[in-house]
């Protein structure tokens, strides 16, 4: 009996695009088996947990907020039919949406149901405990942010507005607006991107190379990416085989039936099933100070500039040369063939940092093999998973000419996927990146994102380490937020909440 | 190089004078390295201490439990010693602090103060020591060793050398600058006799085994199946810890390279599990003491010091740590690499996630432990740190800079130890 179930399931999908695959309510009822066992719900998800979108290079961003929670649910009731899934793949344009924990309240979601998010969700990303941990300080504090600071405008519902080309955008973004204000939200501000740097980023290297894959959704080779579903999406089985806690709500509360049930088995309904955790940071990039910087440090003796060196210096900050090729493979040069190439690991390869140094950016944003328990084993990797994050940001702000100098705003719109803050975003920025004393390193933050203000990097290990100090700030946060992205069902719920769920709680 | 024993005072508080106490836990928060009750920088070879008030409490049976207060330091040498050396620094502020305790003298003398904290003075059960020998004075002198070489490679332009001949420099520059000189040698070890009563102390356990292996065996075969069937019974609330208390605790995290880590909480009821904490800790203090000695708690390499304190005849279990880096990555650490050794001893507490034969479960239902963790732990505004600045990764490799210094390398070894730089 279970072995005709198993084989009722649709193993291959080629051939069959068209077809829409069996959501997971279905196949239990169909199949018998367990909704853990299967695979993603993808129509169920908003696109964006799947695909970046590079298809559709013209992008924007509005903040919104909802003055009034009935007309709140009227926008998301308007707006539900046109967010995009997992599956089919929107073709030309796409629209995703999430709220702030703020934005939720704002819709009159009980506080019993809202208080089941996780705590960074509800608290904000701004308060003096987590401002020192994620390294926004000083420039960075969010008393000087543009938007989603204490002194700025409470921001409730972010849209992501993708399209093929910039009319189409621009008429995509003309439709929603009318539909936000026809249901009296109101525009906070639009974060517009540049689609002419997709893929890369303003200090001049390709950017969103490593992504992990989400076992039951995307086809992978390597089992070094292959991430299960429940470390990106809530109501899934995470890298402990475990439930991420999310928001469950009582039968009573759902009447219309639009939730998904609880895989965990209660009589609840999973608001958080097949919705993520969006992390949203404006990092503004000063390329100016990057390139003056570099150059001071790599001159010739005679004190002409040394081009060479400084592409090279970049390139270990990084931990990778323009192309994208690790220097991990690549050590010494640029080498585009290995560009797409991210299947290296860097314990075996390169333990003491000698070809990539133990403190380059994508060596403390993804360390792979390099840490305890046993680094080089599977061991290793195994905690390493427990740490990921689906990166989907986009770079704004106009590309510096080479040698050019302006006073413009650019840098990158980094959004962050995960299911659970804590373990994943916050340790990854603090733990891997901020932490000046990361796998034993001592005075040294990340050379890119790093927040120190007078920050150091040991570059060259030859014999002696060669340290350059003095760094100062590259890069500065200048708004951001936690946000909720939640799945369609989740969101026909939020949009037919009952008016007077507010007085129940 | 004397050994590092933790100093442990717990006195129960008069609950009347409870008040007054707050208020100079209060003051000595501002700057526990400077406060003028007890300034903790000002007793020599002390790495870490905190000072505690636990309000009172009810017991699972209904009893009352007075409020405590617990003085906990991780010191170089004896704590015999450096008691001494607590009353001497603290002179007649000590009043103030521990004036509040019962049987407190009410004219306390030098002497007088000293009984009283002799008296008070608990003796650890299981208490880990990430570097047993490792003074506050080598780690300070090994910080400042890096901060010259560091500046002398700089200054130097070594890059490019062979490594011998980079190694020789560093030698001879360590030889010509007297502040540094001492690190010519290696540390000395540890005393003598301290390393006799240790290896006496080691035998303790095999030999225990071996008289009664026939009896114990058994024994523990059957507290371990009844242990089974408690947790066959046992259903915990998986609980939030409510915002105020994370609130409250986060506001004195993540200043520093390390955190103190204090939490507490209840044994469960009834004598199987009296009967496994009992064993259990001083079988804990076993392994830190002689298994687990270099660097590493059962492979966790972030804990400078850690201890368990049984508190109200082992009613409540209190335990201390100093780590390094985020709660959540000394969480991590816990779940991933010694998640057996935390169910152990943690899952005799009331309230722990859902254990299978006391080894196994617990600790790896992430969140529900996660969870656990933070409501029992305990706010500690008075701690205190010698070396804030440094993980005790960053101490391991301070030393191991140190004792490159002396001895015989072929090149490739110079190689590798000039990476430590």
């Amino acid at each position: 009996m279970a072995q005709a179930a198993l084989k009722a399931w649709p193993t291959g999908v080629k051939g069959k695009k068209n077809l829409p695959p069996l959501t997971g309510d279905k196949l239990v009822r169909e199949c018998g088996l367990p909704i853990a066992e299967l695979a993603v719900d993808a129509a169920d998800v908003q696109g964006l947990v799947f695909r970046g979108y590079g298809a559709l290079p013209e992008c924007c961003y509005p903040l919104l907020r909802i003055e009034e929670p009935e007309r709140g649910r009227a926008f998301v009731r308007a707006i539900v039919d046109r967010v995009s899934r997992g599956v089919p793949a929107a073709r030309t344009v796409a629209v995703q949406i999430a709220f702030t924990s703020l934005g939720l309240s704002a819709l009159g979601l009980p506080q019993s149901i809202l208080q089941q998010f996780s705590r960074p969700f509800l608290e904000g990303m701004v308060g003096a405990h987590r401002s020192r941990f994620l390294g926004d300080t000083g420039e960075s504090s969010p008393k000087r942010w543009e938007w989603g600071g204490p002194s700025t405008p409470p921001v409730h519902v972010l849209l992501m507005l993708f399209a093929e080309s910039a009319p189409r955008l621009e008429e995509l973004l003309a439709e929603m607006r009318r539909t936000w204000e026809a249901h009296g939200l109101s525009e906070i501000r639009i974060l517009r991107t540049n689609p002419a740097l997709l893929g890369k980023e303003h200090f001049g290297f390709a950017d969103g190379i490593s992504q992990p894959a989400i076992e039951g959704y995307h086809p992978v080779s390597s089992r070094l990416h292959l991430v299960k579903p429940g470390e990106f999406l809530l109501g899934y089985v995470n890298e402990y085989g475990l439930y991420t806690e999310r928001p469950l709500v009582e039968a009573a509360l759902d009447p219309f039936g639009s939730l998904p049930l609880d895989v965990e088995g209660s009589p609840r309904r999973d608001l958080g099933r097949n919705g993520t955790y969006l992390v949203f940071r404006q990092l503004r990039q000063n390329v100016v100070a990057f390139r003056e910087t570099l150059d001071a440090l790599t001159r010739n003796p005679d004190g002409s500039p040394n081009r060479q060196a400084r592409e090279y210096l970049a390139a270990r900050m990084v931990g990778r040369w323009p192309s994208g090729a690790s220097l991990v493979e690549a050590p010494h040069g640029d080498d585009p063939t290995k560009a797409r190439n991210n299947l290296f690991r860097y314990h075996h390869e390169d333990r003491d940092g000698l070809k990539c140094p133990i403190g380059a950016h994508v060596r403390r944003a993804n360390p792979r093999d390099a840490l305890a328990p046993h680094p080089g084993s599977e061991r290793s990797l195994e905690v390493n998973r427990r740490h990921r994050l689906l990166r989907r940001g986009r770079t704004y702000g106009p590309e510096l000419a080479p040698d050019a100098v302006d006073g413009e705003d650019r840098g990158l719109m980094f959004i962050a996927l995960n299911a659970n803050i804590v373990r994943q975003f916050e340790f990854v920025q603090h733990s891997w990146l901020v932490d000046p004393r990361f796998n034993g390193l001592y005075g040294e933050a990340d050379p890119i994102v790093g927040m120190d203000e007078q920050n150091a990097f040991t570059a060259t290990i030859d014999p002696v380490p060669v340290r350059c100090t003095g760094l100062p700030r590259f890069v500065t946060v200048v708004g951001g937020a936690y946000f909720f992205m939640p799945g369609i069902r989740a969101l026909r719920f939020l949009g037919r909440l009952p008016t007077d769920t507010k007085a129940s709680s | 190089m004397p050994q590092q024993e933790p100093l442990t005072v717990l006195a129960s508080v008069d609950l009347r004078r409870a008040e007054a106490l707050t208020d100079v836990l209060r003051e000595m928060r501002e700057d526990p390295a400077h406060n003028p009750v007890l300034p903790f920088g000002a007793l020599r070879g002390w790495h870490f201490g905190r000072v505690l008030y636990l309000p009172p409490a009810t017991g699972l049976e209904g009893e009352p439990l007075p409020p405590k207060l617990l003085l906990l330091g991780d010191c170089d040498g004896s704590a015999r010693a450096q008691l001494e050396a607590l009353v001497d620094v603290g002179g007649t502020n000590l009043d103030r602090l521990f004036g509040a305790c019962e049987g407190y003298p009410s004219s306390p003398s030098r002497a007088a103060r000293l009984a009283f904290l002799r008296k008070k003075s608990v003796a650890t059960k299981a208490n880990y020591v990430h570097r047993q020998g490792r003074t506050v004075e080598q780690i300070l002198g090994e910080r400042e060793l890096r901060r010259a070489l560091r500046e002398f490679v700089a200054r130097e332009r070594l890059d490019g050398v062979p490594a011998l001949e980079a190694r020789r420099r560093i030698r001879a520059f360590v030889r010509e600058t007297p502040r540094l000189r001492w690190a010519l040698e290696p540390p000395p070890p540890l005393p003598l006799s301290f390393r006799a009563k240790n290896a006496l102390h080691a035998t303790t356990l095999p030999l225990g085994l071996l008289a009664f292996g026939p009896a114990i065996v058994p024994a523990v075969l059957f507290l371990l199946l009844l242990v089974r069937l408690e947790e066959l019974r046992d259903e915990p609330e998986h609980l939030r810890p409510t915002p105020e208390h994370v609130h409250a605790l986060t506001e004195l995290e993540d200043w520093y390279a390390h955190n103190g880590f204090t939490a507490g909480g209840f044994v469960k009821p009834g004598w199987v599990r009296q009967a496994v904490i009992r064993s259990v800790l001083p079988l804990i203090g076993w392994g830190t003491r002689h298994l687990f000695t270099r660097d590493s708690l059962a492979g966790v390499k972030t804990i400078h010091f850690a201890r368990w304190i049984p508190l109200d005849d082992y009613r409540r279990v209190v335990f201390a740590s100093n780590y390094d880096g985020s709660l959540e990555s000394y969480n991590n650490d816990f779940i991933d690499l010694v998640a057996w050794g935390l169910n152990l001893v943690f899952s005799n507490g009331l309230g722990y996630p859902k254990t299978r034969w006391l080894l196994f479960g617990g600790a790896t239902l992430e969140q529900e432990f996660k969870d656990f963790l933070r409501r029992h732990q305990i706010p500690t505004p008075v701690w205190y740190s010698a070396y804030p600045d440094l993980t005790a990764v960053n101490i391991e490799r301070n030393a191991e800079l140190r004792a490159g210094l002396s001895g015989f390398m072929n090149e490739r070894k110079a190689k590798e130890w000039l990476r430590l730089l």
